[in-house]
């Protein structure tokens, strides 16, 4: 026998013990591929995806390269301790060191080659499944399988070189300790934590909490910069000391501690933890990121959905009323949509500043006539407003609610005309870019007797035109109006004057960039929760095969102590518990509070609520832990009874 | 009044070559009897304990604990008469690495949900017989071999058993603290009234118990009682050792005369 059939035959006999190795390699070898295939899809690298970026497909390749690393480095420590005894026979029967580690090596080889042929078969046969989610998240009318040499290449090249990398490492990486210790397979157990780093802990963690909080209430955006090294810090000491120190208080108390399980299972988590505290500490994070990604997925797929409720106009062209290209510009937006095909509906206001006498503030003020025109178009409601009665224009579907029931006397100042205020318009028709928060509609009669105009200061345009072109098939309008916004951009840029004369919003084409932003978020977050969930779960699943015999030794005593087997089973439960939902509670209330600071801020840019979805996205990644939990309860179970 | 009666007991495992392992064994144990079962090795000893204290099923014949049989009781039953009935002593202490010293000896305590003055006044008096005050606080990874038997033996006791099963409690200890522990338990003999069954392969520690069962290849093979000097009680032992080999005496212990 060779020392390479020694090797071969050790993985090959063993499969039992190796199995889970492999399948973590495997596991992580098959997304690997399924993502580079997609990455390097001839549709998407022709733009198929819209804007999506093939720099942010790279990054979250790159990000998962890395994670996979530290996981397969992870893997396999927890796999080489768990053979400690079988090394330390080896090395008593005389192996030097240096053939111990090519040993490590040739297996480490041997199974990553098997995983990387099983996961590149598992993953081409499976891509085609995953395109076909990928073309219904983003909408897409195909996206076909193919074949080509780029992503095989790169898994392999990547993977292979991971494993070497990482079978080094380990090697080199492992603790040297004494044969004795090796076979005597012991761990030292010691209370290290110190009082100051349990308060630092806890008091980042509330001091983080305190931050999101005064963000989503007063939005100081420039706080943000805090949070990421508050909660990061305050977390590895959370697990590092606060929660041991918690527990060793609990234990203090013996009424607390000296019942049932409670005293076996306490001083079981005390050891857990200090055991798993860098691996807590990474699943926190991990799953906070993946909770995170999703969450801002189902916000933006939310918003998307909404977008054309809250964008009703195709095109909006907004200029001064000296604005010298206003001809130009409009001729030419007619002239491409009629290239186009698009049929669409101009309406032209004019839209005149005045004081109101109720709040001293200016009022934007629309004409009764210009709006019919517009509402006519989208076969809303029309308006019929006698001299002296005004409507409000709501911005937003808050204010909608908002303005219904107010009544407002009002003068307008400049030209003294008295308008009473007292219904708001039913629908949004103006995107909220577009309209002040003061916006009303008066009746044509009043609207020809503002003769004088506002005049202070800082007020640079008392008049200005709107154009809007209400466009039913808005989604096709995003080459329209390129040149104007090149054009404004150029303005913008040579700073020749200090505003731009006009303003011109396309929602066809800011439809595309969200979708672009959303589909790039997509993909990243599918993958970043798909290899979260693996190795959340191997973590502990290795973590529990490293420490079973133990386990086993354990629960024979308790049993022959007269354990029985309800109790054993709630002992199993307190046991593997915490292991899988400590982290994952604490991301749940990182999270939470994450998205208590996203829907503050964002209230004040988009009308987006995100409960329900962030809700949904939780309940699901709750559920998927439950079956998780019970699956490798049932099989730690079962090698217990044994 | 015998407190264990072991009758006919046959256990025989079955698989890819059938093995008898008890074959017909019978006695009885009195109440406060420190009895000890000696014999070579794969004589059975191992298995008879086993069977006494109900992790295995003896193919036929009949245990009879304190005058009931275990064998009869579903699994929770059992369960709960391990728990109150029985106490055991390992070879290698078996003490649960991740609790205390303290907390190993009340573990039977907090397992049956005794209260907790109960479980500090039992605790008390034992620690102070043991001599374990000191190493309370301590990890069983922190303490001698002698301690950790010791500690065991607290745990075995702690919830006053009416049977203690110990399977090679000094295999694994110095004779020091061999002697330390065959002399405590003695004396919790003798003091508390324990009834002891003690499975051991040293001699030694046969000489300090009040009766030796010899069994060999599952069968009785012979037994002796005490005399008034351990010295002459350790030299008939040894003869029976040397009867009980047939000659070649490759299974027993080196001997060393304390």
């Amino acid at each position: 026998m060779t020392f390479r059939q020694f090797a071969y035959r050790n993985v090959i006999r063993n499969s039992r013990i190796y199995g889970a190795f492999f399948m973590a390699s495997f596991f992580s070898v098959a997304v690997f591929f399924i993502y580079s295939m997609l990455m390097f899809h001839p549709d998407i690298e022709r733009g198929i995806l819209g804007e999506v970026s093939l720099i942010g497909m790279v990054g979250a390749e790159i990000v998962l390269v890395l994670f996979t690393l530290f996981f397969l480095y992870y893997s396999l420590s927890a796999f080489l301790e768990a053979r400690s005894h079988e090394f330390a026979i080896l090395l008593h029967l005389g192996m030097e060191k240096r053939q111990m580690n090519r040993l490590v090596f040739l297996e480490t080889m041997i199974i990553g080659a098997g995983s990387i042929i099983v996961g590149i078969i598992f993953g081409f046969s499976f891509s085609k499944f995953f395109f076909m989610i990928v073309r219904e998240i983003l909408h897409l009318n195909k996206l076909s399988l193919y074949v080509s040499w780029q992503p095989f290449l790169l898994t392999i090249g990547v993977f292979m070189s991971a494993f070497i990398v990482i079978s080094f490492i380990s090697v080199y990486f492992t603790r040297v300790r004494k044969l004795r210790d090796l076979m005597k397979g012991t761990t030292n157990y010691a209370q290290t934590y110190s009082k100051v780093h349990a308060i630092y802990g806890i008091g980042l963690i509330l001091f983080t909490y305190l931050i999101t909080l005064i963000i989503a209430q007063k939005s100081f955006i420039s706080l943000l910069a805090l949070i990421p090294l508050s909660a990061t810090v305050g977390t590895y000491y959370l697990f590092s000391d606060t929660i041991p120190l918690f527990l060793e208080m609990a234990r203090k108390k013996r009424h607390f501690h000296w019942q049932r399980y409670r005293l076996l299972s306490l001083a079981e988590q005390t050891d857990i933890l200090k055991d798993n505290v860098k691996m807590f500490f990474v699943v926190t994070m991990v799953s906070t990121l993946a909770f995170l990604s999703v969450g801002i997925l189902a916000t933006m797929s939310s918003y998307t959905t909404q977008y054309d409720r809250l964008n009703p106009l195709g095109l909006v062209y907004k200029g001064d009323i000296d604005n010298p290209y206003e001809k130009n510009h409009i001729n030419s937006l007619r002239l491409q949509l009629e290239e186009k095909g698009l049929s669409y509906q101009l309406s032209r206001f004019v839209v005149v500043k005045q004081t109101s006498s109720f709040t001293h503030n200016e009022v934007e003020v629309f004409r009764e006539s210009d709006m019919n025109s517009l509402v006519s178009s989208f076969n809303y409601p029309l308006i019929n407003l006698e001299s002296g009665e005004a409507i409000f224009i709501p911005y937003s579907e808050e204010s909608l609610k908002k303005l219904k029931n107010k009544i407002v006397h009002t003068i307008l100042q400049e030209n003294n005309i008295p308008i009473t205020i007292d219904s708001v318009y039913p629908k949004i028709v103006f995107p909220t870019s577009i309209v002040s928060v003061n916006s009303i509609v008066i009746s044509d009669e009043d609207f020809e007797k503002i003769t004088r105009l506002i005049s202070y200061k800082p007020i640079i345009q008392p008049v200005y035109h709107l154009f809007t072109f209400h466009i039913p098939q808005w989604r096709e309008t995003k080459d329209i109006g390129q040149d104007i916004d090149q054009f404004a951009s150029s303005i913008y840029v040579k700073k020749q004057s200090k505003f731009s004369p006009f303003y011109f919003e396309n929602a066809g084409l800011n439809y595309s960039y969200i979708l672009a932003t959303y589909s790039l978020f997509t993909l990243v977050g599918v993958l970043v929760a798909t290899v979260f969930l693996l190795a959340a779960g191997s973590f502990v699943y290795f973590k529990l095969h490293t420490s079973l015999e133990r386990e086993k030794r354990k629960f024979d005593v308790l049993k022959r102590m007269g354990l029985t087997d309800a109790e054993l089973k709630k002992l199993v439960n307190r046991h593997l518990f915490p292991q899988f939902f400590l982290p994952w509670g604490v991301a749940m209330l990182h999270s939470t509070f994450a998205f208590l600071m996203i829907q503050g801020v964002l209230r004040e840019f988009i009308d987006v609520s995100i409960a329900k979805e962030v809700f949904f996205a939780f309940g699901f990644f709750v559920l998927i832990q439950i079956v998780y939990f019970y699956l490798i309860r049932w099989r730690y179970i079962s090698h217990i009874r044994s | 009044m015998p407190i264990l009666q072991i009758k006919d007991i046959t256990k025989v495992y079955e698989g890819k070559v059938t093995h008898r392992a008890l074959n017909q064994l019978s006695f009885d144990v009195e109440l406060g009897e420190f009895l000890a079962v000696m014999g070579p090795s794969g004589s059975g000893k191992t298995t008879l304990l086993n069977v006494i204290s109900t992790i295995d099923e003896p193919t036929s014949g009949e245990i009879i604990v304190d005058g009931m049989n275990p064998h009869q009781l579903n699994a929770t039953e059992l369960a709960y008469f391990r728990r109150r009935q029985l106490g055991f002593v390992f070879q290698d202490f078996n003490l649960l690495p991740t609790l205390t010293v303290e907390e190993n000896i009340v573990l039977p305590l907090t397992l049956d949900q005794q209260p907790l003055e109960v479980m500090e006044s039992r605790l008390t008096s034992i620690v102070e017989k043991l001599d374990l005050t000191a190493i309370l606080p301590k990890r069983p990874n922190e303490i001698s071999g002698g301690q950790a038997q010791r500690t065991a033996i607290g745990r075995a006791l702690i919830h006053n058993p009416s049977l203690i099963l110990a399977d090679e409690p000094t295999g694994n200890l110095d004779s020091n603290s061999s002697r330390d522990v065959l002399e405590l338990l003695t004396k919790i003999n003798q003091e508390r009234k324990t009834t002891i069954v003690m499975v051991t392969h040293d001699p030694i520690a046969a000489s300090y118990c009040d009766r030796v069962l010899f069994i060999k290849d599952g069968e009785f093979f012979n037994e002796i009682y005490k005399d008034d000097r351990r010295q002459m009680f350790f030299q008939r032992i040894l003869n029976v050792l040397s009867l009980l080999g047939g000659g070649q005496v490759g299974d027993l212990s080196t001997i060393r005369l304390p």
